[in-house]
């Protein structure tokens, strides 16, 4: 097709061609092209075929309001090719076509629409039952349009960026541009969003003067520089919004170009004020065969030609009902399209000089005319008109139908931004009856049509934002008001909502195929509000997001309720505006974890490292998985476990022991100098939710551990349980500033001799104790004697930048005695046999401090300091028919139960936390959480696992720890 | 929605910095003669009050203090002036 | 199909001035349990109150999955009777629940994980459930396109297979339990909003609407994210229950790619393909009460990071439409479920959360049993309000539930 030259307003560029592939085809588009434009070029209409009937569609408009032109490009489904600009070597395919475009296999579903009246498939397929899963599969595979693969691999960068604004400006038409530089004016940073790769909106294509000699589109261009060259406002085009959420929150991905590092990025802006100027898109003229390929929207045969220079048709018919019809039909038959017929619904309001210049041209023009069929069985042939009432009729052959109702404002930000909308009968649009704080509106959207007072309203919001964010305004405001009252105001809208036609195949909604007798057909089985109308036919639920029938389908509804229209409501938008890639959400990956300072020289060690909560930890040192060697060396000799990850806190201050008492259930002012004590804390449940070790440092001066997990909430939980009691205390994470090392074996405390000059004998330190002394002279540890892995132990707590130093230090000094890494595995089988539990593996959400056998924590005479979980303890120490912790031995001892399974009789009884072959007792031992009745020691229990086929295991309860019971051995 | 909680020490910040903490329901009650209705309904009953309430927050990755405002709950935004507090 | 389109539910009735029962929701709970109580119980003179329209809460807004390998013993019959219901439900209601019965994968993400999705999968063969547990290359033979690499933030162990289970259309199930219940004799009356509850000694006596007051000796209160505000607005009864919104958001449609629904409580996600090709994902709630059933962007964002990694091949895709609606949270995650003792003839069927849809059906049926005869059936006991006073929570989540400030 030869493209339309010298025209000022093009936006391609004939100098560069560009090549790409359209189904194998390999054809030639120019630079500036959309992939639509590119196809239209080449002499492609039907784009694609429709979801149920497989009918051919086209190009309709250019805004992709349908899924009629997307297509899979690149493997990638559902691309827009209206919006989609055209890159060298793009593979394009059509999609939902058995065939080709042309000649679809399942063209004659078109015929079979009888069989789909609305909601067919709740009322079939069901009868008999044994049907179903067979029509399922038929169903899935015609549902759906394009097509993914599972390997697929989306190629490119994505990436984000959170700017922040005083103005946030959506729309870079004239209002829009208009706000952006009055809110500039006034001292304010201002964004300003823009859809399409310039600014310009619809003044962009149109040649009509603007009223002081300019076109439009030059003036447009002339107001871009000033905003572009504007330094206060930051422009983002080729940017969709898609999200506005309260307190300002906009959101929008940029279609990256040449030369830009992205493929696509995600906007996060954060505004005091909004201002929504995103124009009108145009509402579609509902006639039989409305969507034939050759009908098309006024700005689309109007952009084709002046932004990709491509004559849309050669004989054209026109059905509109605005005068940017009547505009479009006299600049088109300018530039070489003839038209045949210009019929507009309005019976009057039209424009005068617009009406003279159509007679001018000898172009025939009827009042109160719409058209009522497009015919072609492919492509448009021929089109009837029809007087309103449908009692006149006249054909005109033709192979463009310029068709559109009128204009419907794209409300989507404002409805997002909670807006409540409603029918203005004027205009007939629905816009805010209220607007939420601090958005504003501006231009073509509240139903202005002179380019006059579209800038004036743009350049009254952007003050109105102004004065949103504090800045005093108030000379500034009068004058725009007073500037915008003496303009021309709203235009009447054109109120016709369809056709006068029966409506088999006057479609609502493309995407979903649903015609007007689909809706009257919902209505009339009861579905009378738009929003059920809406799922039960599916109208508006497609990739076009109802840009289709999200006007047309509430005021259809209303004409039908015989209601005005007054109180039509248009159904719920949703974000994202426009389907947007889950990859351009993703942005960049934003996983962040933490590893311990001996993180790597682990992992050198042949850690096997695992994500554990929101750190990295070495769980193996076995390539087995087993730990054999780990566990034995711990019981033989001495390992060393990172247990880095324990919280860590300092809590001090006048009232610090207050806070101690109010969140351990043990009575903490019993803590002795020079001693750990060991204490637990639960909620009001009574439910233990943490335990750990408490030394005094000072009076009222504490260093405290908590379990890995409640780190990140410990200082909060303090807070929050005092948060009546205005005591002073502070608190300090130090889990991130300390390493910890567990040095447990019976070889420990040789280690710890060679490198300490302290005195580390049992005498000196004994079990349960706490020192701080010097490592080599030069590093200071926190040190206590615990018993977790049940073998003489010491905690080292040390400075986590000392970290790396002091394991390098013990693993050098203890190499004359076995010393060796053990890992979080081999530690949980070590405290196993102890029966030290690990909260979470045998406690659950429901599990009280009495449940898991650990109440003589709890200390009952503190009532006065309101401890969390002391009422709970209290009402439950003695309530039967509770989960209680116990520990049992297999009777076959060839058998370790796996973790998890249940402990049954005729019901579930429990359940195993977990059980180990246990190499130092050299058999297997468990502990489960098990009804209260089965907790006596010697009682049998009944072991149900995963794919069992009925066969038990059995177990006996028996007293724990199963490994050294007098702790002779931690006690060295 | 776009929550943004007003913190006492860091001022209007982002929501998701802060953790909610429940309705207001007073200081913790006195053990003695607490009966276990009482304590149920100090510990789990709420109100679910569809419009202004008092409520807890903690500013849990900023300065992390707890502190008290009035939300409403209809359209998840704070308020200045809660004379409509059910 | 060639008939003329009938009411599906009937002629709209007039509101009348004595109901036998009311029930206070036109949801999916409600309109089991009027189905029910006119089907079995001869219970017929019933009214269905909605304020908005049928379907318009939870029961419209989740994404319809079914399942029945949730954890205790307390629960899995009562949902393992409601997946058996779906196919006998079509076939009563003579309408199409399009039960897709494609089976649920729950990810796995770590050895420990493995251990505790044990107790699930034994306790759903305990109870003749069919579920197993998989290994991480099964699991991409049943999904194709999951990413089992090591390279990811949470790697993917495995996985708890419940074939089973799969998705339904959740707006067929209302609709056609409309139809049902208006079969029936129940008088569905949407648009009309109940403003206060009547008692009288204790009693239930009529319920208060802004269409006219209905005299009435029970209510059931199945007003889904509404109940809590409602059940102490009118009755002063407080519930252990927080509102939060939980959102949901689908993909433009494809052709199948994902034949079963996956979800990972690591990633807090959820995906499944429904029968028009979208990929319906969600489960986000942020951790504050509220009734807006507003979206967030930050939510939309996790999702789609949370995809990228665990089905990457999605990321070629579009996310369409991002909803959100209201859960009413107990601290047990489980629901309440109990009446006719703080007052007689008040019933309440709420704290769903997040899962009511799954047993909406089988719900409902017990309790228009327990609303015909006024005495609890066993199915329903352990979901009493007074669980929370003795101590005595479900065990239906292990974990903490991170949703209050209390844990």
């Amino acid at each position: 097709m030869k493209r339309l030259e010298n025209l000022p307003t093009l936006r391609i560029h004939p100098e560069k061609t560009l090549r790409f592939e359209y189904r194998k085809k390999k054809l030639k588009g120019l630079s500036g092209d959309t992939l639509a434009s590119a196809l239209y070029a080449n002499g492609i209409r039907i784009f694609s075929r429709s979801l149920k009937y497989h009918r051919p569609r086209g190009l309709y408009s250019l805004d992709g309001e349908s899924s009629n032109t997307c297509m899979q490009v690149n493997g990638i489904p559902n691309v827009c090719t209206e919006t989609t600009l055209l890159a060298d070597g793009m593979q394009l395919e059509p999609q939902n076509i058995s065939g080709s475009p042309e000649w679809d296999m399942k063209g004659f579903m078109d015929n079979l629409d009888w069989a789909m009246p609305a909601g067919f498939y709740y009322r079939s397929m069901h009868k008999p039952a044994r049907i179903w899963p067979i029509a399922l599969k038929q169903v899935r595979k015609a549902a759906g349009l394009g097509k993914i693969s599972p390997d697929f691999q989306m190629p490119g960068r994505y990436d984000e960026i959170y700017p922040t604004a005083d103005v946030c400006v959506i729309g870079g038409g004239p209002a829009g541009m208009s706000a952006a530089l009055a809110a500039a004016e006034q001292g304010l940073r201002v964004i300003l969003l823009e859809i399409r790769p310039w600014l310009g909106g619809f003044f962009d294509y149109r040649t009509a003067d603007n009223g002081n000699g300019t076109s439009l589109a030059q003036s447009a261009r002339q107001m871009a520089q000033q905003v572009e060259q504007n330094a206060s406002v930051r422009v983002f085009t080729h940017t969709t919004v898609v999200g506005v959420y309260n307190n300002n929150l906009v959101t929008a991905f940029q279609k990256g170009r040449d030369g830009d590092s992205f493929e696509e990025r995600y906007l996060e802006i954060r505004a005091t004020s909004v201002v929504v100027a995103s124009g009108c898109i145009e509402r579609p003229l509902l006639f039989d065969n409305n969507e034939r390929p050759g009908v098309m929207q006024i700005g689309c045969a109007q952009r084709l030609a002046h932004t990709y220079g491509l004559l849309p048709g050669k004989q054209a018919v026109f059905s509109i009902g605005h005068d940017l019809g009547l505009e479009a039909a006299v600049d088109l038959s300018d530039l070489g399209l003839a038209v045949a017929c210009v019929a507009d619904i309005r019976e009057d309001g039209q424009d005068p000089v617009l009406l003279a210049a159509l007679k001018e041209r000898d172009i025939p023009f009827l009042r109160g005319w719409v058209a009522t069929r497009a015919q072609g069985s492919k492509t448009l042939n021929k089109v009837t008109l029809a007087t309103k009432t449908g009692t006149l009729t006249k054909e005109f052959a033709c192979d463009l139908l310029v068709a559109s109702a009128g204009m419907t404002p794209l409300t989507g930000p404002l409805s997002l931004a909670q807006a409540k909308l409603a029918y203005e009968p004027y205009t007939g649009f629905f816009i805010p009856k209220q607007l939420p704080d601090k958005v504003q509106v501006a231009g073509r959207m509240l139903g202005l049509n002179s380019p006059a007072s579209i800038e004036a309203s743009g350049q009254l919001a952007g003050v109105i934002a102004a004065a949103d964010c504090g800045k005093s305004v108030e000379g500034r405001l009068q004058e725009a008001r007073a500037q915008l009252n003496q303009l021309p105001g709203p235009d009447q809208g054109c109120k016709l909502v369809t056709a006068p036609v029966q409506g088999r195949k006057t479609f609502i909604c493309f995407d979903e195929d649903t015609t007007i007798k689909n809706v009257k057909q919902a209505l009339e089985m009861g579905f009378d509000a738009t929003e059920l109308i809406k799922r039960f036919t599916a109208a508006g639920t497609g990739p076009g997001q109802a840009g289709i029938p999200g006007h047309n389908l509430p005021l259809f509804v209303a004409q039908y309720h015989g209601d005005t229209q007054a109180t039509a409501m248009p159904t719920t938008m949703r974000a994202p505006l426009v389907g947007t890639f889950i990859a351009t959400y993703a942005g960049s990956n934003h996983d962040m974890c933490k590893r311990t300072p001996v993180h790597e020289s682990q992992k050198n060690a042949g850690g096997i490292i695992r994500r554990i909560g929101v750190w990295e930890r070495a769980r193996y040192f076995s390539e087995d998985l087993s730990c054999r060697e780990e566990i034995e060396n711990v019981r033989q000799n001495v390992g060393l476990l990172d247990a880095s990850t324990l919280g860590k806190f300092r809590l001090w201050g006048p009232d610090a022991l207050k806070a101690l008492q109010r969140v351990y259930v043990s009575d903490m002012s019993k803590i002795a100098d020079g001693k750990v004590r060991y204490s637990a804390m639960c909620n009001d449940d009574g439910c233990i939710i943490d335990d750990g070790v408490v030394v005094k440092k000072a009076e009222n001066d504490y260093y405290f551990t908590t379990s890995t997990a409640r780190a990140g909430a410990t200082v909060e939980w303090l807070r929050y349980h005092t948060r009546y009691d205005g005591w002073r205390f502070h608190m300090v994470n130090l889990t991130d500033a300390f390493g910890v090392i567990n040095m447990a074996g019976p070889n420990a405390r040789k280690v710890l001799g060679k490198v300490t000059d302290a005195d580390v004998s049992d005498a000196a330190f004994p079990y349960a104790g706490y020192r701080e002394f010097m490592i080599q002279d030069t590093i200071p540890v926190r040190s206590m004697r615990l018993g977790f892995v049940g073998e003489l132990s010491f905690e080292l707590h040390v400075p986590s930048s000392y970290m790396q130093t002091l394991w390098d230090i013990l693993l050098d000094a203890g190499k004359a005695f076995g010393i060796r890494h053990f890992g979080l595995e081999a530690q949980n089988v070590l405290r196993m046999e102890k029966a030290h539990l690990i909260i979470g593996s045998e406690s659950e959400q429901r599990t009280t401090l009495h449940d898991v056998g650990l109440g003589f924590l709890w200390d009952r005479n503190k009532s006065d300091a309101k401890t969390v979980g002391a009422v709970a303890l209290k009402q439950t120490e003695n309530q039967e028919d509770r989960l209680k912790l116990v520990g049992f031995k297999m009777e076959d001892p060839s058998r370790t139960p796996k973790d998890g399974s249940l402990i049954v009789d005729s019901r579930i009884r429990g359940h195993v936390c977990i059980a180990r072959h246990s190499f130092t007792l050299k058999e297997p031992v468990g502990l489960a959480l098990v009804d209260a009745p089965l907790a006596a020691e010697g009682t049998r229990l009944q072991i149900y696992e995963d794919e069992c086929n009925g066969q038990h295991l059995h177990a006996t309860v028996v007293p724990t720890p199963f490994y050294d019971p007098e702790g002779k051995q931690l006690k060295m | 929605m776009a929550l943004t909680l007003t913190c006492p020490v860091c001022g209007k910040r982002n929501g998701y910095e802060f953790r909610y903490g429940g309705e207001e329901k007073g200081p913790r009650p006195d053990e003695a003669d607490l009966t276990p209705q009482a304590w149920c309904e100090y510990v789990h009953m709420n109100k679910c009050v569809a419009g202004i309430q008092k409520e807890w927050w903690c500013h849990k990755d900023g300065c992390g203090v707890w502190f008290t405002t009035h939300r409403n709950t209809t359209c998840n935004l704070e308020v200045d002036t809660p004379e409509a507090q059910s | 199909m060639l008939r003329k389109s009938k009411r599906l539910w009937g002629d709209q009735a007039a509101l009348k001035s004595s109901y036998d029962a009311v029930i206070i929701g036109g949801g999916l709970h409600g309109l089991a349990a009027a189905y029910f109580l006119a089907r079995d119980h001869g219970i017929k003179n019933v009214a269905v109150i909605e304020k908005r329209f049928l379907g318009f809460g939870g029961s419209g807004r989740n994404t319809a999955i079914v399942r029945a390998n949730q954890r205790t013993q307390q629960n899995v019959p009562l949902y393992k009777e409601a997946l058996e219901l779906w196919p006998i439900l079509t076939k009563e209601l003579d309408y199409n629940l399009m039960f897709f019965n494609c089976g649920n994968l729950n990810l796995m993400h770590s050895e420990a994980a493995m251990n505790t999705a044990r107790m699930n999968v034994a306790t759903a063969q305990f109870h003749g459930v069919e579920s197993h547990l998989i290994d991480a290359k099964q699991c991409k033979e049943l999904v194709p396109a999951l990413n089992i690499s090591k390279d990811i933030t949470y790697p993917i162990f495995g996985a708890m297979y419940h074939p089973p289970g799969g998705i339904l259309r959740h707006d067929a199930i209302v609709w056609g339990l409309a139809k049902g219940a208006a079969k029936h004799g129940v008088h569905l009356h949407q648009q009309t909003e109940v403003t206060g509850i009547g008692v009288e000694n204790g009693k239930i006596v009529s319920v208060e609407t802004d269409k006219g007051r209905i005299k009435t000796p029970r209510v059931l209160n199945a007003a889904g994210g509404y109940s809590a505000a409602l059940s102490y607005q009118m009755l002063g009864i407080k519930l252990p229950i927080s509102v939060l919104t939980i959102q949901a958001m689908v993909t433009q449609p494809l052709k199948p790619i994902l034949d079963h629904v996956v979800s990972s409580g690591t990633y807090h996600a959820y995906a499944n393909q429904t029968l028009k090709g979208e990929i319906a994902t969600g489960a986000h709630m942020d951790a504050w009460p509220n009734y807006t059933t507003q979206t967030t962007a930050y939510y939309i964002k996790h999702q789609a990071e949370a995809l990228s990694e665990m089905l990457p091949c999605l990321r070629g895709v579009k996310f369409m439409r991002h909803w959100g609606g209201l859960a009413d949270m107990t601290p047990d995650m489980a629901p309440i479920m109990d009446g006719n003792n703080l007052i007689e003839g008040y019933y309440m069927d709420c704290g769903w959360g997040y899962f009511g849809f799954k047993s909406c059906a089988a719900t409902g049926k017990y309790m228009a049993q327990f609303i015909s005869s006024g005495n609890c059936p066993e199915m329903l006991k352990p979901f009493n309000l007074s669980r929370f006073e003795q101590n005595r929570l479900m065990g239906e989540t292990a974990a903490l539930v991170n949703y209050t400030p209390d844990n």
